[in-house]
């Protein structure tokens, strides 16, 4: 199959999915058509990955020569009038006014003819990076929705208050994959805001599926920030539809944008912003905590937030060495910096993910703003591993807090002796995630290799948010993992709790796992055959990385993440050893956490973490990092308008 | 030289400077006390002796949690001297203190889990710190290795006078030194008995010291890394400045962790920092 035929496929396939989904009421039809719809989403990626080759970049048109038309202003319409809808029904004001803006200049384009008629053959653009990005969606999204057919049967016994929409809620994860599929393919700018656009409404309506007034709220906070950045991509357009090629994605960031382009650019890494949760606008994400865990593993790991960085990749040649592509930059850094904090006063384990997530997108916001080969290197890199490992914990953590009933960190006590198997694959997760010489450590090493190379202030301050920045992580993923492991005594129904864990969540948690060692495995592969040449190709220059030379760094790496899996498993098979009880001054004290009070009686032992409470005040935190980044950016903006 | 060899040597050697260490650090603090102190060689009686008694626990993840402690802080060694680049064993650094956290959390009981949480706020404090030093070092030599350090015709210590100011402070919590002995000390009589290890016995106390010693060491190496005129330099700069840590330790009592965590912090803001910055703008 030829490689355009099969990209839309990949496009085409799970829309009609979404669209046969919508219509299917009956459980058992639904649950077969997604497991099967899933398994042909991942097949067709992985022969679009093959039918790519190793090409450095391949453009083409729709089939049959067809040209868009007024195609683009027919869906602009149609989203417009979804968001409307809603709007009036649940009387907000924001969102209609975006919404609305964001239509009047597709429809000023089109009646001024500002828009030029684009390069049919030039439609769409596949290169490395789009094809990292397919597999990536085309893999671990599949397996987020076969896993929300055990994870919503769960939900929904364990919440009997919410009502049950599983047709629109399965429907919008296959369309959702389509949107993602067709932004990540798209050349012509225009075409990829109409999928940006459909990424934003559906993202909207998931996260306020169960339709409580809170999560009403949370959805509408998601959709304003979201059309916002829309609104500035929509701004970019206009900009550059009077530059020759300008509206040609491949073109714009060919080399480092000059004069009339760098606002456009500038405006375009703002809708990137947005997309990926970046302070000023990081709330949407945290918000979105709110709905059920396979949005949030969706949301954080193959979409959404992934088209903002896909975005700023993508820029990253036409802002390398800009004064916006530094302050862009410096958005993604201050922002990894101030999450982190308020991320060790955090107890809700969904919401550290949550800000674990925008620091790690932080970091790519920072690789791409400063755009060097080796930094473009670091930031696929972290895509793909935090890809993995947070769609593993997301839908871990959905496991988890169905049995056990909480989201409280605190609450995950002796989860390793509570669900053996369940905390084997959690631990895969954490230590893919941040366990020191590993995928995303080697990318923060890396990157901290090559701000060194930074000249001036602007470097020294790069490196200091790192040092700080990669510290917290320790200290919050350190939290977590010392309840994960600790030891309690269990009673035979604590026991039995994992057994009802269902084989949807098994098979796809299972294999996210197994694709996180696979993964670590392959660094160095992944390295010179995908991501090096992709940096090679963006920058026309070898990334200069510091990878897989080293046999001791390789070693270090691969014993690292197996390390507390394994140890998990070794306790698991439970050697026999001499039983001791805690020591509690001279009381006498046991591992059920009971132990004899002064005056008699006996006591329950409550081990809490620490907060570094009266230290970081999280709120005020979050509040000074909004404001911060807040104004980084608009001297991005005004920045760009003001040098030519 | 082979740079395996190096590496080879500290595994070997490591510990044998670290336990000797501990002996002097025992009868000099024991004459500021107005004590004889044990003999030299009795932190190695010490550890032999654990090694042979009977081992209860808690949690039996301990036990590989711990050997995963010392394997690694020897790696993190091994990989300094063997010529990895000087950033990444720092990562190394990190996760080896990590699994002493995690053994000591493990059991889950009061004072364990308390030393544990507290040791994670050291680990916070100090961890900052070892990154900017290896980033400053990388800066002012252009080398990324320990041999490409030592070859290089940068005086380090001269360029790095912040760094070093803050290294004696952060040296403080990595040696377990008074007043930022928070999460476990040597000496008896505190609100937190043994803090980290108040459950630990027999053998898994034998890891935790072996692996201390090995600690002991690299810090030793980090500071050859500062006075990279030629090794012999950097070990007694590494022994003038362990002189003070005991000095200090038997003059102080322990801070509360917020204090800690200040302290540490605003010193690496403003040396380390400070440095760095004045580093980069120079243009070096």
């Amino acid at each position: 199959m030829s490689l355009p035929s099969i990209v839309f496929a990949l496009v085409v396939l799970p829309a009609v999915l979404g669209g046969i989904l919508s219509l299917l009421t009956r459980a058992s039809l639904r649950n077969a058509i997604v497991v099967i719809g899933g398994v042909l989403v991942a097949v067709a990626s992985v022969v679009s990955v093959v039918a790519f080759g190793g090409a450095d970049g391949t453009f083409f048109g729709l089939p049959g020569n067809v040209t868009l038309g007024q195609s683009l202003l027919v869906v602009d319409v149609g989203l417009t009038a979804l968001v409307v809808a809603f709007a009036v029904k649940h009387r907000r004001i924001l969102a209609p006014i975006l919404a609305l803006a964001q239509l009047g200049i597709a429809v000023y384009l089109e009646v001024a003819g500002r828009l030029p008629e684009p390069d049919p053959q030039r439609l769409f653009w596949v290169d490395r990076l789009s094809m990292v990005m397919i597999l990536v969606i085309g893999l671990i999204g599949p397996l987020i929705c076969i896993n929300a057919i055990g994870y919503m049967r769960a939900y929904h016994r364990s919440n009997p208050m919410i009502e049950g929409r599983r047709t629109v809620f399965f429907s919008l994860l296959f369309v959702f994959l389509a949107a993602m599929f067709g932004l990540v393919v798209s050349n012509y700018l225009p075409l990829m805001l109409v999928f940006w656009e459909i990424t934003t409404i559906c993202s909207f309506l998931l996260i306020g599926y169960t339709r409580t007034d809170e999560t009403i709220g949370y959805a509408f906070r998601a959709l304003n920030m979201n059309l916002l950045g829309g609104l500035g991509f929509g701004l970019a357009i206009v900009l550059l539809s009077n530059q020759p090629g300008g509206l040609d994605l491949a073109l714009l960031t060919h080399s480092p944008a000059a004069g009339a382009l760098l606002p456009a650019v500038a405006l375009l890494a703002f809708a990137g912003i947005t997309k990926s949760a970046q302070m000023p606008f990081s709330s949407w994400l945290i918000g979105a905590m709110y709905a059920p865990s396979p949005t949030s593993a969706l949301l954080h790991s193959s979409t959404m937030v992934k088209a903002g960085v896909f975005l700023l990749l993508r820029l990253s040649p036409a802002m390398s060495g800009s004064t916006v592509g530094y302050l862009v930059a410096f958005v993604g850094l201050l922002t990894f910096l101030f999450v982190s904090l308020v991320a060790v006063t955090e107890q809700n384990t969904k919401k550290v993910l949550a800000y674990s997530t925008i620091g790690s997108l932080g970091l790519i916001v920072g690789c791409a703003g400063i755009g060097t080969p080796e930094l473009a290197w670091v930031g696929v890199m972290i895509i793909i591993f935090h890809a993995l490992a947070k769609s593993l914990l997301f839908l871990m953590v959905g496991t988890i807090e169905n049995r056990l009933y909480t989201k409280n960190m605190e609450n995950f006590d002796a989860l390793l002796s509570l669900m053996p198997r369940v905390s084997a694959l959690f631990l895969i997760g954490i230590s893919g995630m941040f366990i020191a010489p590993f995928g995303i450590a080697i990318a923060k090493w890396t990157a901290i290799r090559a701000f060194l190379a930074v000249p001036g202030p602007a470097g020294a301050a790069m490196i200091l948010i790192m040092a700080f920045g990669s510290s917290l992580t320790i200290f919050y993923w350190g939290k977590l993992l010392i309840k994960v492991l600790s030891a309690r005594r269990q009673s035979d129904y604590e026991r039995s709790i994992e057994n009802r864990v269902s084989r949807y969540e098994w098979f796809t948690e299972g294999l996210l796992a197994l694709g996180v060692l696979a993964a670590t495995a392959c660094v160095g592969l992944i390295s010179d055959h995908v991501v090096g040449p992709y940096a090679l190709a963006a920058f026309s220059a070898t990334p200069r990385v510091f990878l897989a030379i080293d046999p001791a760094i390789l070693l270090v790496m691969l014993s690292a993440t197996l390390l507390l899996p394994l140890i998990g498993v070794i306790s698991w098979l439970s050697p026999t050893y001499d039983q001791a009880d805690f020591y509690a001054s001279g009381r006498s004290a046991n591992v059920g956490h009971v132990m004899g009070a002064a005056l008699g009686g006996i006591k329950r032992v409550t081990l809490r973490n620490y907060y570094l409470d009266g230290v970081i005040n999280g709120g005020l935190v979050f509040r000074a990092g909004t404001v911060a980044c807040g104004a980084v950016l608009a001297a991005m903006v005004a920045t760009s308008m003001v040098i030519r | 030289m082979n740079p395996a060899i190096y590496a080879l040597g500290f595994v070997v050697f490591a510990p044998v400077l670290g336990g000797l260490l501990a002996g002097v650090d025992r009868i000099v603090s024991a004459r500021m006390q107005g004590r004889v102190g044990p003999p030299l060689l009795q932190p190695f009686y010490d550890v032999g002796k654990l090694l042979q008694k009977r081992t209860r626990q808690i949690n039996p993840i301990a036990e590989p949690l711990l050997i995963a402690h010392l394997g690694y802080m020897a790696a993190t060694g091994a990989l300094l001297l063997g010529g990895t680049d000087l950033i990444f064993t720092v990562f190394v650094f990190a996760l080896a203190a990590l699994l002493l956290v995690l053994a000591a959390g493990s059991a889950n009981s009061p004072f364990s889990f308390a030393g544990a949480e507290r040791e994670l706020v050291v680990l916070l404090a100090s961890e900052p710190f070892f990154i900017l030093m290896m980033v400053a070092i990388c800066k002012v030599t252009g080398a990324s290795t320990f041999e490409g350090v030592l070859a290089s015709s940068q005086l380090v210590a001269v360029q790095l006078p912040g760094v070093l100011l803050a290294f004696l402070l952060v040296a403080t919590i990595k040696l377990r030194k008074s007043p930022f002995d928070i999460s476990i000390s040597h000496h008896p009589h505190q609100e937190l008995v043994s803090g980290l290890t108040s459950d630990m016995s027999g053998r898994l106390l034998a890891y935790v010291e072996l692996a201390h010693w090995y600690e002991s060491a690299l810090l030793c190496a980090f500071m050859v890394l500062l006075f990279n005129w030629s090794v012999p330099v950097g070990v007694l700069a590494f022994a003038v400045a362990y002189a003070l840590e005991v000095l200090v330790d038997n003059a102080t009592s322990r801070i509360k962790w917020q204090l800690v965590l200040r302290s540490t912090w605003a010193a690496t803001l403003l040396l380390c920092g400070g440095n760095l910055l004045a580093l980069f703008v120079m243009g070096r």
